[in-house]
């Protein structure tokens, strides 16, 4: 009761603090010329939903494998995965992305802007999901192999009961971390015109120049979308702890 | 138990084994002591087939520990209890039974309902291990290793964990245990334990079997580094 209590105060304590900077704007503070602009903004909503969905599901797929290079017995694949995770972990999202639409993806044959924005999100995240995977099959001790070795389980067993319900547990809360950074790098994805939540709300500030309005707006809307997911993430993290 | 340990040596980055050899024929209840790094760890995990010498054969009971059948033979006790973090006390055992020895949902919750019992975790057994001592834990670990109704017992320092109170709880489960008539192999730093325990004991130093004999020898060691190793832990 005295935790929620704190939290409650807490949030006022924030509500006050915008409240007060609101209130000070010397023009009237109105998100009323939004209105006509809701379908725009739904759809860019959905859009950055739709994005940051695949893109994880993408870097998840990117990620395992990178995994296995960076196990691999094989010292040129330990290598690569390293240089790359040195590069990327160097490279400002933006600068990716216009890369990968501009300039990697012509190179290919590739001019479909959006499709190379989506790659650029995913190659982004994939050594923080390597990193996710690491950590967590790390987490599996030597001796609970020579234990599953000594009672014989199959292969398949030993991932289908032991491994992967223990790693499932601990990828979750990083998971969920890095999916919130995929939600706000999806932003980036203004710059080639792709008709997310950023995108959406400075198209509309240029229609109503209600430039304050709209960032509010916007900052509101990706809390909207972060808060409930870190949310899951706490409660998961303790249903599910070891 | 018929042990036959032939020129068995093991190499990490040194040499932990050194052309050990062995033969015992008619004890059942073997303790291994020894300083740490002394191999003995080692000597166990290779005689329960967990580890793989780098040159040697081991015979346990007419069984080459290498044999796959063997593993069928035998119960593990890790030095920390080594259960799966992720399933309670019960459902350790159970999984195991269902698993890889076949039985029924109904044959095997009663093979673990009774080891726990007999461990007297018959209140615990739902819990997950973090939410037990470890001296619980450690038993439901003995536990497991009986419900596969294993012949011989191995038990790696199953107290090097835990504090006196729980060390001494735990062992004298594995007292009581000695009316199954298992065998049994550990290896053990409590001397008083090795004394009560085993009706023979290995001492070993550097990787080498230093004096060996029933546990008399505890008390009047004619190597000098036993006689050094025993003043230490006195």
């Amino acid at each position: 009761m005295n935790k929620i209590f704190s939290y409650i105060l807490a949030i006022l304590t924030i509500a006050a603090f915008v409240a007060f900077v609101v209130f000070r704007q010397s023009s009237d503070f109105s998100l009323a010329s939004f209105e006509p602009y809701k379908n725009l903004i739904s759809q860019g909503i959905l859009n950055t939903i739709y994005v940051s969905i695949m893109s994880l599901l993408g870097s998840l797929v990117l990620g395992f494998v990178f995994y296995l290079l960076s196990i691999s017995k094989l010292k040129y694949f330990n290598a690569l995965t390293d240089v790359f995770t040195e590069i990327i972990y160097g490279t400002p999202l933006l600068v990716l992305v216009v890369v990968m639409a501009f300039v990697i993806g012509p190179a290919f044959g590739t001019f479909n802007r959006n499709v190379m924005g989506f790659t650029a999100l995913i190659i982004y995240m994939t050594p923080y999901m390597k990193n996710v995977y690491k950590s967590a099959f790390s987490s599996i001790s030597e001796e609970q192999y020579m234990a599953m070795d000594l009672f014989g389980f199959t292969p398949f067993q030993r991932y289908r009961y032991i491994i992967i319900p223990q790693v499932v547990r601990i990828l979750m809360p990083p998971l969920m971390n890095n999916f919130s950074m995929i939600i706000k790098g999806s932003a980036l994805l203004n710059v080639l015109s792709y008709n997310e939540l950023y995108y959406a709300i400075r198209v509309t500030q240029s229609q109503t120049f209600a430039f304050v309005e709209g960032y509010i707006l916007m900052w509101v809307l990706y809390l909207m979308i972060t808060i409930p997911l870190s949310q899951a993430t706490k409660y998961i993290e303790k249903k599910w702890s070891l | 138990m018929k042990i036959e340990i032939k020129n068995v040596s093991h190499t990490y980055d040194v040499e932990v084994l050194n052309n050990l050899n062995l033969n015992l024929t008619e004890y059942k209840s073997v303790a291994i002591i020894g300083v740490s790094g002394s191999g003995k760890s080692t000597l166990i995990r290779m005689m329960s087939g967990l580890e793989k010498p780098t040159a040697g054969e081991i015979f346990i009971n007419g069984f080459d520990v290498r044999d796959e059948q063997y593993k069928k033979k035998i119960g593990f006790v890790f030095q920390n209890h080594n259960l799966f973090p992720h399933l309670t006390l019960k459902k350790n055992i159970t999984l195991v039974l269902e698993k890889t020895r076949g039985f029924e949902k109904a044959e095997a919750e009663e093979i673990a309902l009774r080891n726990l019992t007999l461990l007297h975790l018959e209140d615990q057994m739902n819990k997950l291990p973090k939410n037990v001592s470890g001296g619980q834990a450690q038993r439901a670990s003995i536990a497991r290793a009986l419900s596969m109704d294993p012949d011989i017992i191995f038990l790696d320092e199953p107290t090097s964990s835990l504090d006196p109170i729980l060390t001494h709880e735990v062992l004298k489960a594995i007292e009581e245990l000695r009316v199954l008539g298992k065998e049994f192999i550990l290896v053990t730093h409590v001397m008083s334990f090795a004394r009560d325990f085993a009706d023979y004991v290995i001492f070993m130093n550097e990787g080498q079997i230093i004096e060996q004999g029933p546990p008399a020898i505890l008390d009047s060691p004619k190597t000098i580094e036993l006689k050094e190793f025993m003043e230490k832990v006195r």
